[in-house]
Order: structure tokens, then sequence, then C-alpha cells
């Protein structure tokens, strides 16, 4: 019984430790190479799982890890097409995608030398992209000719495409992007000159605007009230009309005797004339002083006459 | 033969078998019994080694059947409520749709090597600010409060400074006539705030470094990946200023922007990546123009602040124009005036709430018609009155009327001068005397 229990309990040992000799695990985010005597036997990508290989020296694994980094390229100066110098900074987005090609050409599958050789691939593509460009296709006044993110687009195409990372390094790259966009210190230097020219005449326009805005304004509040003054004056003129038309009516009462009315009136206005500040100068001859000269001649009428 | 058990061996042994003795109540009087027995047997001489073997594989035992309790323990993970975990046998995520992602509380799983349980934290903000867009700025200068003055003819350098292109107003390009790449500089800081909210592909696809012992994992995943983030946020700053005047980015149109960089984030985040973060949002704590051009950019803002002066003063003169004209009403009614719907009878009620110089000539054409009919009809009255005694003595009549006025008339003079015309030899002489007035 004693016997059964150890003999037991020794196979499991000697089961185990021959596991962990032939096995290895291959994580969801890792791919593997298994080498036997160097040469590269068997590749897992997107294969996770418990795997088995014969134990060392025979067989001999390399695992990487398969999933997204970031490179970023040193800040570098480079020209657009049109010969304007620009600065960037690029930066991508990789993983290891094929762990056989990974292996071979970066020395043993060195994350280090990959990295190294992708720093010089980037620097390379971003100097032919962004040579074919014009400036103006980074930055326009017209915001529909900026095709900023079509250049980054060309990029990454190119990495992938046209210098096949994949096959090269055994590289993917997910995204090429540009983190920095800037001049040289001189260009900097004429910017700002720009800058404070634009904004003086934005300054000159301010005021300019402010000016013509408010004598818009003044103008406008006195051609209304021309307008305004006008209507008045138009109803004003027709009040009077309308008073007029109706004294009219009463002027037709005066026709019974014309003659007498147009005394009156001259009466009236006479007395209206002279009412104020009048200096009369008299002659003794005309009434009433002629009274004074001579006395009128009178002759008391005959008051039969009268009573006839 | 004496066996002499090591003393550092025998105080395992007297700690485990404590520990059994307290999991395991019924054997514990045993074990202590066999203790001392042990102890007995090493002092006493000639104990048989059969007994000693005896002892040590049954010790033995105990240790392995610890061994596995701690080992089965040592599946026990707690998922704390904003993570959820995923389940790893030999490498491989375990579950399917939902099942894979274990929610918070207690879990079990295999202990290793066969099962991992990885923990990510979900529905966790984490800030991260920006401040590669922004210039540098010394110690000294961080500390105090005031911006320092930087002449135009100090360069930003493209090592040390931080900024964004701009692109300039399109008119402005059209008049100079340029191809359009015109473009300023423009100065801000950012934060950012992200979330992980698809833990698996997370997991899958974004570099996270090993975490060692000891080490806080949140912090480790959270330092791992802001490089990342840090370079698509830019990228999506860069990308999204460029469409934008240096004066929108300065005045209305922050927002836009904002929301235009959390839109090329999240598509390269979401879609490009798929690296399961999420930006919960972008804000824009800092937009500046360069501290070189800082005061041409003031005075524009105190030339926007004198136009607003001089057009408000504008409206207050306006307005008193319009006051003095027709009063208060004097808009509305001059948009009577042009407006042909208007019935008549509102335009009168209009008018007869006018004030101002308008009412003053309504008023004086009122006052003109009412006394031109008043004494239109006095004199009418009048004439009525009097006709029946001027037909009777018309002369007499006329002349009352007429010396009636000439006294009144003279009465009223202010002065009186009588001229006494005589013939003389010399040609015609006047006298005059003057009467003094009143």
């Amino acid at each position: 019984m004693k016997n059964l229990t150890i003999t037991i309990f020794i196979i499991l040992i000697v089961v185990i430790l021959g596991l962990y000799l032939a096995s290895f695990q291959v994580r969801e985010t890792e791919s593997a190479l298994v080498t036997r005597f160097g040469e590269p036997v068997r590749v897992y990508i997107d294969d996770p799982g418990l795997k088995f290989k014969w134990p060392r020296p025979i067989e001999r694994l390399y695992k990487f890890d398969s999933r997204m980094r970031v490179l970023e390229a040193n800040l570098g100066e480079t020209t657009t097409k049109g010969a304007v110098p620009i600065i960037v900074n690029t930066y991508v987005v990789w993983k290891i995608a094929d762990p056989l090609q990974f292996f071979n050409a970066n020395e043993r599958g060195s994350v280090t030398e990959a990295k190294r050789k992708l720093l010089s691939q980037i620097s390379n593509t971003q100097n032919t992209v962004i040579g074919q460009h014009y400036f103006s296709e980074f930055v326009n006044s017209d915001p529909s000719k900026i095709i900023f993110e079509e250049i980054e687009g060309e990029m990454l195409d190119d990495l992938n495409t046209k210098q096949n990372v994949k096959e090269k390094y055994g590289i993917e790259i997910k995204t090429v992007g540009i983190k920095q966009l800037k001049i040289s210190e001189d260009v900097s230097k004429a910017v700002f000159a720009r800058m404070i020219a634009d904004r003086e005449r934005k300054t000159k326009e301010t005021i300019a605007e402010g000016n013509a805005e408010a004598t818009t304004i003044t103008t406008d509040a006195n051609s209304m009230r021309t307008e305004l003054l006008a209507a008045a004056e138009a109803r004003a003129k027709a009040i009077q009309a309308e008073g007029d038309a109706q004294a009219a009516k009463f002027y037709k009462l005066l026709e019974e005797d014309p003659g007498l009315a147009i005394f009156l009136q001259y009466i009236e206005s006479l007395k209206k004339i002279l009412e104020k500040n009048t200096v009369i100068v008299l002659s003794t001859d005309a009434y009433p002083l002629s009274i004074l000269k001579d006395i009128p001649v009178i002759v008391p009428r005959d008051p039969n006459k009268e009573k006839k | 033969m004496c066996p002499e058990i090591p003393t550092k061996k025998r105080n395992n042994l007297i700690q485990v078998t404590t520990f059994i003795a307290m999991t395991e109540q019924n054997k514990e009087t045993n074990n202590e019994i066999r203790n001392t027995e042990i102890d007995n047997q090493l002092d006493a001489a000639g104990k048989s080694l059969s007994d000693a073997l005896r002892i040590s594989f049954f010790i033995l035992k105990i240790f392995m059947i610890v061994l596995v309790i701690f080992f089965l323990a040592s599946g026990f993970t707690v998922v704390r409520p904003d993570e959820k975990a995923l389940v790893l046998r030999f490498g491989k995520i375990q579950g399917a749709g939902d099942e894979r992602l274990l929610g918070p509380g207690l879990q079990w799983v295999y202990p290793y090597p066969i099962d991992r349980i990885v923990r990510i934290p979900v529905e966790k903000n984490v800030n991260l600010a920006i401040n590669s867009f922004w210039y540098f700025e010394s110690d000294q200068e961080l500390e105090s409060t005031t911006k320092r003055k930087v002449p135009p003819s100090e360069p930003l350098y493209p090592t040390r400074d931080g900024y964004c292109l701009t692109r300039s107003e399109r008119q402005r390009a059209a008049i100079r006539g340029v191809d359009g790449s015109d473009y300023n500089i423009v100065h801000s800081k950012w934060q950012l705030t992200y979330q992980i909210v698809d833990p698996e592909s997370f997991f899958k696809n974004v570099h996270v470094e090993d975490i060692e012992p000891g080490q806080d994992y949140f912090k480790v995943i959270t330092k791992s990946i802001n490089p990342l983030l840090k370079a698509v946020f830019d990228d999506a700053v860069v990308t999204a200023m460029v469409h934008y005047t240096i004066d929108e980015a300065l005045e209305d149109k922050k927002d836009t922007i904002r929301n235009h960089v959390w839109k090329l984030m999240q598509q390269k985040l979401a879609y490009q990546l798929d690296s399961g973060i999420e930006v919960v949002s972008v804000q824009l704590n800092d937009m500046d123009p360069p501290r070189q051009v800082d005061p041409a950019f003031q005075r524009v803002i105190s030339a926007s602040n004198e136009k607003e002066e001089s057009v408000s003063k504008a409206e207050t003169e306006a307005a008193n124009i319009l006051n003095e004209a027709a009063g208060s009403i004097a808009r509305q009614l001059h948009a009577a005036l042009h407006d042909e719907t208007m019935s008549e009878e509102e335009k009168e009620l209009l008018w007869s709430h006018a004030a101002g110089a308008a009412q003053a000539k309504i008023a004086e054409a009122r006052a003109y018609a009412t006394k031109v009919v008043e004494s239109a009809e006095a004199n009418a009255e009048y004439l009525h009155k009097v006709l029946p005694e001027y037909r009777k003595w018309p002369e007499l009549f006329i002349q009352t009327i007429h010396r009636e006025t000439v006294v009144e008339v003279y009465d009223k003079a202010e002065e009186k001068v009588m001229v006494q015309p005589t013939e003389g030899p010399g040609g015609r002489r006047e006298i005059r005397y003057k009467i003094s007035g009143k």
C-alpha cells in the first residue's frame, strides 16, 4: 500500500516534469516560433493555448509579444514639394505580425534591432511621402485643400505596401501619424512678423468698422427722423387743409353781404396789425384831428323828419 | 543511531502541526500527544529508526496536504467593482460571448499554470494632461504669476517649444494672391479623459508592461498606454488645428475643435487600432497666441472694445434723435410708414402716441385748424348778428365801427406824432408835436 502510493507519487512527478519540459503556453497576446536545432519549424500566430515541443536542446521556443506598441521617430527636418522646410515628428503604432520574419530579420527576434530598422524606414517613408506634397496641402486657407489625413494614410500605405515591412521585418504598421508639425526658428520669426502685420490690419479694420457702423446708425436715425418729420408735416398739412375746408363752410355764410364781410375783415386785420409797438404820425388835416382845427358843420336833423 | 532533526525543520514541523491542529480540531489532542512523544523519544535513548521514518512520512503527508490547499486557494482572486477579469486557460481566453468576462466579486479559477486571471480596470476614468503644444517655460517663469514679455525677435525652438499651425483666413489669402499656405501659430493646453471599455480588445491588442510583484497593476497599465494615447492625441490635435483659423481657435470655435479632436482620436483608437480604449472627453484648457505677438492681439481686443463703445455711443445718439423726432415709438412709426399691410386705424393709433417734433408739428396744425375754423365761425356769426342792424343804418353802422377802430388803434399806440402841414414861402413845412405815450 505504501509502496503503491510512493510509486504513483513518483510517476506523477515525472509526468509533470516531463510536461513542464515538453509543453508551453502561447497567450492571447503572443505569437511563438519553435526552432529545431536552430532551424525554424513551427509558427503560432493567433493561436493561443497549450502547445508541445521537444525539450531543449532539440527544440527551442521563441515567444513574441504581438500587441501594439508605439514607436516615435525623432523630430526631424524634411522638405515638402516646392522645397519648403518643415519639422515633423512621426510616430507609428506597430506590432509583430510574422514571428518567423521578425526572427530572421532582426537578429533572432531582437526588438531593439527591429526598432532601429523601423526608425530608419519611417524616416525614409516620411521624407518620401512629404516630399511628394506641397506645403499648401498641409495647411491651407481653403480647408478643402488640406489633405493632412490623406498624407498620413499615404505614409501608412508606403510602409505596409510599398516597403512591405511585414515581409521585410515581420512587422505590421497599424497607424502612422504626425505628432508635431513645426517650422524652423527663422521661419517662426517671419510668421510672427506676418501675424503682427495681420493684427495691425485687423486693428485698423475693427476701428474703421466701428466708425462706419456708428455713422450708419446715426445716419439711419437721421434719415428716419427726416422721413418721420416729413410724414408728420404731411399729416399737419392735411389737418390744416381740413381746417381750412371747414372754415370755408362758414365763409359761405358771409356771402349774405360780402361787402360788409370784407370791411369787417379789414377792420379786424387793422386792429391786429397795429396792436403793439406802434408809432402813429397824425396829420392835423386828417380825421379825427381835423376837429382840432375846424369845428365840423353839424346840422341837427329835424326829429320830425325822423318820425315820418 | 540518533537521527537528529534539525532545529529549523523541527520548528517548521511544529508550525505545520499547529496549523493542522487549528484546522482539524478532532486530531488536536492526538497531535499534541505525539509531539510530546517525539520530544520524549528524542530524549530517550535507543529509539527505533522505523519510528522516525513513520513520523517523517506522516509529517511530509501533512505538508503535502497543506501545499495542495495553498495551491488550490491560490486560484481565488477578488475582482473589484470597477474591474472586469479575463480567464486564460493555458494562455487562451476562456468562455464565449459575455461569459468571457468575469464581473466583480470573489472568483475562483484553476491555479497556475492551468488558468490565469487577468484583471482589467474598466469604467475608471483616467485623466491625461497634454502640454506638448505649449511653449517652454523655465521654472522661474512657471513660478511667476505674470507672463514673461517676449519680443518678436525671439524665435520658437522646434525642439523645445510646442505649438500648432492654423490656417489663415480665406479672403485674406485671396487678397494677397498667394497659394493659400499662409498660416499662424497657436499654443494650446489640453486634457484627455479616457477609459477602457472593451477589456478583451484592450488585453489582446495593447502592449502593457509586465506587472512586477508589488507594483500597482493599474499604475503600470496607465503608464504603459500613455505614450500611445499621447501620440494619437497629438496627432489628432495637429490634424484638427490646421482646419481652423487662429481667430476661430481663440474665439468661437473652441467646442468645434474639441469635437474634431475627439472624433479623430476615437476613430483611430476604436476603428484603426481596436484598442478597447474610449475617449470620454477632450478638454481644452488653454489656447493662446504666441507671447511674441501678444501685444498685437491685445491691440485688436482694445480696438474691438473701442468699436463697441463707438457703436453704443452712436446707438444712444440715434435713440436721442429718434426720440426727439417722434418719441419712444419712433422706430415703430417709421416701420409703419413702409408697412403697406397695416391698416389706417392702426397707423392712426400709432400717430396718436407720437411725441417730439412730429407731434409738435401736428399739434400746431391742429391748433391752426381749430383757430381757423373758430374764427371763421365767429366772423360768420358776428356778421349774421349785425346784419339786420347794418341793413337798417348802413352808413352809421360803418362809421361807428370805423371810429371805434380808430380810437382803439390810437389808444394802443405807443407814440403819437402830430403833424401840421403849412404852406409857406419856402414851400411846404411841417410842424411836429410829440404826444407822450402811455
